[in-house]
Order: structure tokens, then sequence, then C-alpha cells
């Protein structure tokens, strides 16, 4: 008789805790939306591709430089078929990637996003571990050839930092806790090994 | 109940949460197959929130007490393997964006948790004392 009223609390403790975990779940609103808002400047590909990438990025994080390296190549070989769109997410471990976003935000102004991107992520390993990245960054800007005076002038525009912080709540709002996270057609993914099953399932998906 | 309050909040952030954030973490360690990894990220977290919960009520604690030290080995063994192969992995992701805390570091709680429960489960009815199991009992022998 008590074994059997102990099973049936024990049934009652699960069911009321599995629908308070629901519960906050659902209110809190953390399941994965559909992140598409296309940012022109800090996006590539064809508009109305199958495939809509967003992507929530912190610029001085080693896992997001290879994924970057993998969607570029994904990205030429398949042009038509994957866009991908740009999200900061500078994470507070990261002591250059607030930095860095300011950076690749103003470049974003002058329209050199990518390439200015591009060179930041390829040679990461090397201005991650200064104490002052700063010296690095202009190096870039002027090897994609940015406005001087436009960057300086950018830089000091709080445009800038509310841009990277409303960025940086979206992701928070959405769940994103790390980097890179990736929303495939919506769903989310989170880091390469989740990233390279679910593009080559929606590749093969389409060709069919 | 600290070690109930632990798992329990371990779990519940991990529930709240998309279940890819700790897919990630589980990827990190790099022991598991993708599926198995998928497996373990939408599983563990009801594991960890259910066994504390049943800690903190004192619910079927012989069974639960073994269980959680069973997982803390578990976890031991798994950060241990990333300690070895020196894996690039800042912190264990045990509290989700709650607490950032160091592999070693949590090495030595989780050996901290798992003598603290052999010790509870050594002195079963001491900790069975306020509990919902010898609630039951007590209504059993009424």
């Amino acid at each position: 008789m008590s074994q059997r009223s102990k099973l049936r609390g024990t049934i009652l403790v699960v069911a009321v805790s599995v629908a308070a975990v629901l519960a906050v779940k659902f209110f809190l609103g953390l399941s994965p939306r559909d992140t598409r808002s296309p940012d022109e400047m800090r996006a590539k590909g064809n508009k109305s591709a199958p495939i809509q990438i967003t992507e929530f990025i912190d610029l001085e994080c080693p896992a997001c430089a290879r994924g970057a390296e993998y969607l570029a190549r994904m990205i030429v070989t398949h042009p038509e078929t994957i866009r991908l769109e740009l999200k900061y997410f500078p994470l507070p471990s990261h002591r250059h990637g607030l930095l860095a976003a300011r950076y690749a935000e103003c470049a974003a102004r002058q329209e050199k996003f990518w390439p200015f991107q591009d060179a930041l992520l390829a040679r990461q390993a090397n201005w991650s571990r200064l104490v002052d990245a700063t010296p690095a960054f202009v190096l870039i800007a002027q090897e994609v050839s940015l406005d001087k005076d436009k960057l300086g002038a950018c830089l000091n525009d709080k445009s800038v930092d509310a841009l990277i912080q409303e960025s940086r709540l979206e992701g928070e709002r959405r769940g994103v806790k790390s980097t890179p996270t990736y929303y495939v057609n919506g769903k989310m993914v989170v880091g390469m090994q989740s990233l390279e099953p679910e593009l080559e399932r929606l590749l093969a998906e389409i060709k069919k | 109940m600290v070690i109930g309050g632990i798992f329990v909040v371990s779990g519940f952030e991990k529930l709240i949460g998309p279940y890819q954030n700790f897919l990630y973490i589980v990827q990190n360690y790099s022991f598991l197959p993708f599926l198995l990894a998928e497996f373990v990220a939408r599983v563990l977290p009801w594991i960890e929130f259910f066994l504390g919960l049943f800690l903190l009520l004192g619910l079927w604690l012989k069974w639960t007490l073994r269980a959680v030290m069973v997982l803390v080995l578990m976890f031991m063994a798994v950060v241990m393997q990333a300690l070895i192969r020196n894996l690039p992995i800042d912190e264990c992701g045990c509290f989700g964006a709650l607490l950032t805390v160091p592999l070693p570091v949590v090495l030595a709680s989780d050996t901290t948790i798992f003598f603290l429960t052999w010790f509870l489960l050594s002195r079963r009815k001491e900790a069975e004392r306020y509990s919902l199991d010898s609630y039951w009992a007590q209504n059993e022998n009424a």
C-alpha cells in the first residue's frame, strides 16, 4: 500500500517538475526561432537562396575562424544555394572580441566588411595573443583600404557600440550562449561539428 | 541538500535553454560520436535535474545516491580525459551561462561530491531523516 502511494507520489513529482520546466522554457521564449533579418552589409550570397544562415560570431573565437573558413568554401561551391548573414556576439571571455567587432562594423559601414573580416579571422591566432590588438586591426584596415578618417570617426560613433550590443542582446534572447551559433533556415546549430552535417543534409535534400 | 541543489540548478539551467548549447559543450569533450552526443545533450540535463530533485526531497535515496555516484564518476572520467588530452576547453559547461568553472576545479568538486555522496550512502539512515522516504516508511509501519 505504502509502496504504491510512494510510486504515485514519485509520478506526481516527476509530472509537476516536467510541467514546471516546460512552462518556464515556454515563458522565457528561449526556443530557437527564425532569425532571418537581412542586413546587407554583413550578408553574402544569393538573397533568395534556399539555405539561409544567420551566424552569431565572436571575431576572437578560434572555432568561429574555422567555421568562417568552412562557410566561405561552401558559399564558393554553392553560390546560389547558401546565404550567410553575420551578427556580432562578442564574448566577455575574449578581451579583443568587442574591439574587433567595432572595427568590423566600421569596415561594414565602408562596405568592406567581408575583406576585413576574412583578414581578421585569418590572422586571429596572431592578434588574439597581443595585449593591445589595435595596431593589428589598423594594419588590416589599411590593407583592405579603409578610409582612415572615416574609420576614426566611426570608432567613436556610439551607434556602433549600440548596434553590437543590440546584436548581442538579440542573440541572448534567442538562447545563444557560445560562438559560433548558427541559425540554418531558422534551426539553431551550435559549433562546426553540428553545422557540417546539417548543411550536408540540406544540400542533399535540395539536390533531390 | 547542497548536492541536490547543485544538480537541480545545473540541470534546470540546461533544460530551459536550447539543447544545442549543451550539445556544443558535449562535442567539445570529443569523446562521443555525433548522434550519441545529441542523445546525451537531450537526456543528461533531465537526469541531472531529477537526481537533484530526488536528493532534495529524499525520494528513493538508496538508488538516487548510487545513481549520483555513477554520474559523478562519469563526469570525472570525461573531465580527466579532456585534461589528459589537453583539449582546448576553458570551462566545463556544467552550469551553462550561470557559472564559469575551469576543468581542474570541476575535477576537484566532482571528487568532493563523490566522497560526500559515498558518506551519505554509508549513513543512509541519518540521511533519510526528514525525507519523503522516511515519511512513507512511517506510514507503512503505522
